[in-house]
């Protein structure tokens, strides 16, 4: 982890481009700045030539709406919601595979970071904890006997074919993973 | 400078033997007869058989110690903390191929399907006729493979763990009339959590943190978690050890980690074995250094009934389909959480949550193809670049294998599916049987191909002929005393079904060597 935080120019792009990557529901619930937090977590993770390249990439977005002509002049985090949703399929399906990657890539970082809100995950009704939680129970109920019997076996001794217990070897007792 | 610092252990969960980055205090050395660089498939099962053959081992871990209770459904979080690169690593090509490593204790058999097969018989036939390696037949295979399976406990699923996607699988095939054959996987009484990606939080997968690296620890090797390797120390033609450094929790370097070994081992898999080779210097006189690169691509296809699956409910590919395993092509549903989907997928905006809404119906289907071509690892700055072109063979047999696949959901009551890859110009979406001939009368530009891989092989292939292979048929590296090579990188071809259990069978049979010729390593 590299502690990494959006500096402000990058966060207006990224606010800007929430209510065009994601449904309607981002912005009705009021998740943007959630949502861009999240996207840092995750540019946080990335090799940092990588989260530089796309930080630039955020940059040179913002600004090539200046000399788009339907932008008049704005940079892409000014444009009006129809208007920016446009200006990123210019992107998506650019001139150049560099824009199409670079509109691919925050694509998917915003798209992650949505999905990931716990408000939509509930929304959605998938609720992954619950069911682990309750599997795992189960299981300890029904085989905590066969569960103990491979447990034990991990620790027990069984030397390679020919291979001769080590009188150096040693063993220690305390847990596992 | 402190000689064969033994730090002292904090009082919480980890096991004894286990040093993580709060325990080094200043630089140190370390003495061993044996130093693992890795602790995923190989560096953990050779580690066990070494340390449990009284050898005195050291097995260096970039990633972090993590436990069964730290693993959570937080996919994001979990990719963060356990995939190199937060997952974003990329093989460079038309279509990039995107590829996962794990980055923890335990490597990536910490974040795998837990998918445990032998190596296909042919596959070994080939290895012992092409590249000459003698005792790697399946007869011969055999009591390491059977060792390998009693150690991580491998079985097909108890049928209650078994979900609905994987059901539906099951229905398409047999309707179709086609293989389909239970999963033989790492596990102990699996409940099907489907949480495997991202850790197991049952400590059902038998993961080699929960297998291997606890029998090391038990047998007395030690575990250095959170330390960086950046080369391997010589002395003329003699592999004397490794350097390194800590990681320190902000990613920066830590304080140097040294350690003198008798044997070292590059155990870190298919991109950084050979990275790390060729930083430390070391020249094969095949040239085959971080060369014959194959990686299995994959590709999904995301199938939307009509009733609720809800695929997080349910084990893990709980099937194999097998009938195109001749042709290198094997199917399985694979559940991936929503966050993932919608990352994959070409939606934006309304459209996008439209396509999410039906997440409780999707069954995500994947594909493993065997690559018939290769790609290579260069080291730029010290670090790894992995470079792979598929194939138009390659392409054309993923075109057919989703045309394979989407038939077989459509069989099984599937209402649309979404392709990895884009018709003429538009998102790949098909309505129904009828629309399944349009993979093959619409162009499918090959660079709109969503490519993903976790199995990288071959970058330091082993082979009798010092000319032609990296590594003898143990792992020992040609015209180099003491080094050893005990991952993926040593496969001589791909393999066409799950890597992890053959990396194991060869870490086995690499501690047998070694351990039946102790004069050559003492």
């Amino acid at each position: 982890m590299s502690g990494y935080q959006h500096a402000p120019a990058t966060r207006r792009v990224l606010d800007s481009l929430v209510p065009v990557v994601c449904p309607p529901e981002a912005v009705e619930l009021g998740l943007v700045a959630d949502i861009v937090d999240h996207v840092g977590l995750t540019m946080g993770a990335l090799p940092g030539r990588f989260r530089g390249g796309l930080i630039m990439g955020l940059r040179t977005y913002d600004l090539g709406a200046l000399i788009w002509p339907p932008g008049r002049l704005r940079p892409a985090h000014r444009l009006a919601p129809a208007l920016a949703a446009r200006y990123f399929d210019t992107w998506l399906h650019g001139p150049t595979p560099i824009h199409k990657q670079l509109a691919l890539g925050i694509r998917q970082l915003i798209a992650l970071a949505h999905y990931e809100q716990p408000v939509i995950q509930e929304r959605m009704g998938y609720r992954p904890a619950q069911w682990i939680e309750q599997v795992k129970r189960r299981r300890l109920e029904l085989y905590a006997d066969d569960i103990e019997r491979h447990a034990r076996s991990l620790i027990e001794p069984d030397p390679l074919p020919g291979i001769a217990p080590h009188p150096r070897a040693r063993t220690r007792t305390k847990g596992v993973a | 400078m402190v000689a064969n610092a033994r730090p002292a252990l904090r009082q919480d969960s980890r096991p004894d033997g286990v040093y993580t980055r709060d325990d080094h205090h200043g630089d140190s050395v370390l003495d061993a007869d044996v130093v693992i660089v890795g602790s995923g498939a190989g560096g953990a099962a050779l580690a066990a058989e070494l340390a449990e053959g009284g050898l005195d081992v050291v097995v260096l871990e970039e990633g972090r110690y993590w436990s069964t209770r730290d693993f959570t459904a937080n996919a994001s979080q979990m990719i963060r903390q356990m995939y190199r690169d937060g997952g974003a690593t990329m093989a460079l090509g038309s279509p990039p191929v995107l590829y996962q490593e794990g980055r923890a204790v335990g490597g990536s058999t910490v974040v795998n399907g837990g998918m445990s097969w032998r190596t296909p018989e042919k596959i070994l036939d080939r290895w012992w006729r092409e590249a000459g390696l003698d005792g790697i037949r399946a007869a011969d295979m055999e009591p390491y493979f059977e060792r390998v399976e009693r150690r991580i406990h491998v079985r097909t699923q108890d049928p209650e763990s078994i979900g609905r996607d994987n059901q539906l699988l099951k229905i398409g095939a047999d309707a179709k009339g086609w293989k389909v054959i239970p999963n033989l996987r790492n596990q102990v009484h699996c409940p099907g959590s489907n949480n495997c990606a991202f850790g197991c939080p049952t400590g059902a997968k038998q993961s080699a943190l929960v297998s291997y690296v606890p029998r090391a620890l038990h047998f007395g090797a030690r575990l250095y978690s959170d330390v960086r390797v950046e080369r391997i120390t010589r002395s003329g033609k003699r592999a004397t050890g490794v350097v390194g450094h800590v990681v320190r929790a902000d990613g920066g370097r830590g304080h140097r980690l040294t350690v003198r070994a008798k044997l070292v081992v590059s155990a870190c898999g298919a991109i950084h074995s050979p990275a790390l080779l060729d930083r430390s210097g070391f020249r094969s006189p095949s040239g085959m250094v971080g060369k014959n690169l194959s990686l299995h691509p994959n590709v999904k296809l995301v199938a939307i009934f009509d009733e609720d699956v809800r695929g997080w409910e349910g084990v893990h590919q709980a099937y194999q389909v097998r009938e195109f395993q001749d042709e290198g092509l094997l199917f399985a549903a694979v559940n991936i959480p929503p966050s993932i989907i919608a990352m994959t997928t070409s939606h934006t905006g309304r459209e996008l949550g439209e396509l999410m809404a039906d997440y409780d119906k999707m069954v995500i289907a994947g594909m493993l193809c065997e690559d018939t071509n290769t790609g290579a690892v260069r080291t730029v700055a010290g670090q790894p670049q992995a470079f792979y072109q598929l194939s138009d063979f390659d392409a054309d047999k993923l075109k057919r294998g989703c045309a394979l696949l989407a038939e077989m959901m459509f069989e099984a009551g599937a209402k649309r599916i979404m392709l990895p890859f884009a018709l003429g110009d538009h998102a790949g979406e098909l309505r129904g049987p009828d629309d399944v001939r349009r993979i093959f009368a619409d162009p499918v530009p090959k660079s709109s191909m969503e490519v993903v891989t976790v199995h990288m092989m071959g970058t330091a292939r082993m082979g009798s002929d010092r000319t032609r292979a990296v590594t003898d048929g143990f792992g020992l590296v040609h015209d180099v005393d003491r080094l050893m090579v005990c991952d993926a990188s040593l496969f001589p071809t791909p393999i066409g079904v799950n890597p992890m259990e053959t990396i194991q069978a060869l870490a086995t049979r690499a501690a047998h060597h070694v351990l039946e010729n102790p004069r050559r390593f003492s």
